[in-house]
């Protein structure tokens, strides 16, 4: 389900002025699937807000990163659970913040960016995975994760000029 | 997902004919390679053009597809959009993987005529 509304929460300070004020609050279902429709839905909104194609690259990404994450991880490919996902575009960046139940992340934080030695590497050897905090974390600012009860929720930023 | 495999020359071409290889899909493109790829023994382009967003388990699933062929094949790219492109810089396979602007230009690099 998907509705129109308002972001419970301003974004922090220092972000300019609104220039589009425009708030989204969407309910994703924790499977792969749900997960790459709720991509096409939102990038479908943003365009329709005028934003460029190009521009809103890095957003689908760090998205499809972070949600594919809580599925994998946080729910363990149960198939089962709820990922809230919260944006705001103000001025030339977009504030998301998603929200699940599943588990932690591994010590209470957000784990580091796997980085790939990868000319010294034989094909055989080549890495299947491991690429996606390196994604989040070159692609966001403000990259804030909090654990309170058995509530995950992280914060980012996106630029749009980026 | 749906992809075509087509021979010409030395070189088989597969198309993927979808716009998204993201975690949804990622197992499914992996499988439809194997198979593809055992089907023809030379060089295998890939041609992207129809793809407009590639996330990482999209791009392991290609890695994994690179893997598919061993050191004896190679796996060349064509027909990046900008959101695979940036995916592969960021990640920096860019260096790992041999990549044309077009299937034509792919195909020319093989010395195989583009169709008419």
């Amino acid at each position: 389900m998907t509705n129109l509304a308002r972001a419970p929460s301003d974004p922090p300070a220092g972000g300019g002025s609104p220039t589009i004020g425009w708030g989204y609050r969407t309910d994703i279902g924790a499977t792969r699937e749900q997960v790459s429709r709720a991509l096409v839905r939102l990038n479908h909104e943003l365009v329709g807000l005028g934003l460029e194609r190009d521009a809103l690259i890095p957003t689908e990404l760090v998205l499809a990163e972070v949600l594919n994450n809580i599925v994998e991880h946080a729910y363990g490919d149960s198939a089962q659970g709820d990922i809230a996902l919260e944006a705001a575009v103000h001025s030339n960046t977009i504030w998301c913040q998603v929200i699940d139940f599943g588990r932690p992340m591994p010590g209470g934080k957000i784990p580091p960016a796997l980085r790939y030695d990868l000319d010294a590497m034989k094909v055989s050897d080549l890495p299947e995975g491991g690429f996606g905090w390196g994604l989040i974390r070159d692609l966001t600012t403000n990259l804030i994760y909090e654990r309170t009860g058995q509530e995950n929720r992280l914060s980012l930023s996106i630029d749009l000029d980026c | 997902m749906q992809m075509t495999c087509e021979t010409r020359g030395p070189v088989c071409i597969m198309r993927v004919e979808s716009d998204r290889i993201d975690a949804a899909i990622a197992i499914q493109f992996k499988d439809m390679f194997r198979d593809m790829a055992a089907t023809a023994p030379g060089p295998v382009v890939l041609d992207l053009a129809q793809v407009t967003f590639l996330d990482s388990s999209g791009l392991g699933a290609v890695v994994a597809a690179r893997k598919l062929l061993g050191a004896e094949r190679t796996l060349e790219l064509a027909g990046l959009n900008p959101a695979v492109e940036k995916v592969m810089q960021l990640t920096r396979m860019n260096t790992i993987f041999l990549i044309h602007a077009t299937r034509d230009a792919a195909l020319a690099a093989h010395g195989v005529a583009p169709a008419a």
